[in-house]
């Protein structure tokens, strides 16, 4: 337990510290800070989009200025630290060490994301979340897209210092009568898409670097008039950012890992075929990037081996999948704040899974390609799976965080307006793709089926957004003032926690 | 192990007949637009197997929430809550 707010301790004591929990309190603080603001610039969109024509937003420009930095935001300056927040305090307590391997390369790295949220912030690029050349190496305006593109450098580099550190911490570090067979899913998580940043990150980082020169003139790599390729640019892209969204979903399902045995009060249905999914799902990731570029004239054979690439990753999510419901069979369950959000998140990833299997097939992904399907499959895996499992987690861990309980009923209804909010959004947003609704538009034809399902979505992106700040409310009241929790057993379930005050390491 | 390769292969046998009908397109410039009405039935073919299957899984978690929770009168302590090994 780091924070107790009834005694604090100064603010730089914590800030310049290099302890695991102190650089996960950290990471987790300024995820969620993110996480808001990210989330009001959606919400903006939304409204934008609640009719046709300009609504609160005066022209197109701002517009892609917005969706850039939301979807940047969330991606990189939420779900990715989120998820290093889980780690940093939890990895070396379930491996039992006494801190992460290199406790001051850990400090680096967390100090290295926020200069590079106030260059995405302060530049407020227009090119999308993908840095779209030709127009990115050519016309869009600076600093911003400069601002972005060294913002963007910096967290690769934050990544794959953190990336480095859990591998070598649950390596090397772990207590020598805990095999690696032993180790919870949750560590194996970590383990695995820290083998995917590793791997996957060097593709984005060059191809950035080429991205810069071409601004700067000395280069054109994607220019065409310069003799170069903007589908070169794809390739690096999404070489990097199709095992990105593993590097997320992984540490997601790692922390439902946690909750859902818990909460069933009983052990995880089979530990093995949990790692050997993980372990398939990082292999898999590396499989499939060229399907997000089908319409860009590949011959069919590549797009071939990339749609079966894509279909491998199907049963590998489909025993993570099998082994909760295993799991939850027979079980004792308790429906809590942590277990709901759970529980809500695995229909989610399975929904979205099956989005996702559907537009595998190509002359499928030739109708919804660049349209709102694509906005609301990958929403629904951003959203619906990964988000929802980092808040069940946040609601597991705010106990042992805080020393108080979170307020249960608020939680319970967080979850409720959250869950119908998203299933209105991102699944309506499916089949306004279906109906040809372009994505990345300011504007749209006044068709009825295009403005009721855009209502439809708005209104529930609301929902999402009283959802949350809800959430803040319960986040900062019961952190405050909220009931002192049984450390030993916060839900009263019995049975036996890897809790941090409970680790006997004299640093804890 | 075991567990995982019976999941695996259960997984497989799901996906083939996905794939099956899938690989069907061909790769000539043009031919995607105007043969709308196949790819239209390819898609119809995959949500009838991906509802299917959806119904399935989602009815089973369903259920599972409804017989499994705490509430539930024929609710009882698993095995592993008597040992507390969990």
């Amino acid at each position: 337990m780091v924070l107790e707010l009834q005694k604090p301790r100064p603010i730089w004591a914590i800030m310049f510290s290099t302890h695991h929990t102190d650089i996960g309190l950290l990471y987790l603080i300024m995820s969620i800070t993110f996480f808001f603001l990210g989330g009001a610039l959606a919400l903006g969109i939304r409204a934008e989009l609640f009719l046709p024509g300009s609504q609160v937003i005066s022209d197109s420009m701002t517009f892609n200025r917005m969706f850039t930095v939301h979807g940047t935001t969330l991606i990189f300056l939420f779900l990715l630290p989120f998820a290093s927040a889980v780690g940093n305090y939890f990895v070396p307590i379930m491996i039992r060490y006494k801190d992460m391997a290199y406790p001051k390369l850990n400090a680096v790295a967390f100090w290295m994301i926020p200069p590079a949220g106030a260059l995405i912030w302060l530049g407020f690029a227009d090119f999308t979340w993908y840095a779209t050349p030709p127009y990115s190496s050519i016309r869009a305006p600076g600093p911003a897209a400069d601002m972005w593109i060294f913002g963007l450098k910096i967290l690769g580099v934050s990544s794959v210092l953190g990336a480095i550190n859990f591998i070598v911490t649950i390596l090397k570090c772990k207590h020598p009568d805990l095999p690696l067979s032993k180790v919870p899913l949750l560590a194996w998580s970590f383990l695995t898409s820290s083998l995917i940043v590793l791997v996957a990150i060097p593709s984005f980082a060059a191809a950035l670097v080429m991205l810069l020169t071409d601004r700067l003139g000395v280069t054109g790599f994607f220019d065409p008039a310069r003799g170069g390729d903007p589908i070169a640019y794809q390739h690096l892209f999404w070489f990097t950012f199709h095992p990105e969204v593993y590097v997320l979903v992984i540490p997601a399902i790692g922390m439902m890992y946690e909750i859902i045995p818990r909460f069933s009060r009983k052990p995880i249905f089979s530990h093995s075929s949990g790692v050997f999914a993980f372990v398939l799902l990082s292999a898999v990731s590396f499989s499939s990037w060229a399907h997000h570029m089908y319409a860009t004239g590949m011959s069919f054979t590549e797009k071939t081996v990339f749609m079966v690439g894509t279909l491998a990753a199907a049963p590998a999510s489909a025993m993570h999948v099998f082994n909760f419901l295993a799991t939850m069979w027979g079980g004792r369950l308790k429906f809590t704040t942590p277990m709901m959000w759970s529980v809500g998140g695995i229909a989610l990833f399975f929904s979205a899974g099956a989005g996702g299997v559907a537009n595998s097939a190509m002359p499928f992904d030739f109708i919804t390609h660049d349209s709102y399907w694509v906005v609301g499959h990958f929403h629904l895996f951003v959203m619906g799976t990964i988000a929802f499992g980092s808040i069940a987690y946040f609601y597991y861990m705010f106990p042992y965080v805080t020393g108080r309980m979170y307020n249960e009923a608020m939680g319970k209804v967080h979850f409720i307006m959250s869950f119908v909010g998203t299933v209105m959004v991102f699944f309506t947003q499916h089949v306004l793709g279906l109906y040809g609704m372009p994505r990345r538009v300011f504007d749209y034809i006044p068709l009825p089926e295009y403005v009721v399902m855009n209502q439809i979505a708005s209104v529930g992106a609301m929902i999402i957004g009283a959802s949350m700040a809800l959430w803040l409310f319960n986040m900062i009241y019961s952190a405050s003032k909220g009931k002192e929790a049984n450390m030993d057993d916060p839900w009263g379930l019995g049975g036996k926690y890897y809790w941090p005050h409970q680790a006997k390491n004299p640093h804890h | 192990m075991a567990k995982g390769l019976v999941f695996l292969s259960l997984a497989i046998l799901v996906i083939l007949p996905t794939l099956q009908l899938a690989s069907g397109a061909e790769n000539e410039a043009g031919q995607y637009v105007q043969r709308k009405v196949e790819i239209w039935n390819l898609f119809f073919k995959m949500m009838t197997i991906a509802f299917t299957v959806g119904a399935v899984v989602s009815g089973t978690l369903i259920w599972l929430v409804w017989r499994f929770r705490e509430s539930n009168p024929k609710a009882k302590p698993t095995k592993y809550e008597e040992k507390g090994e969990w």
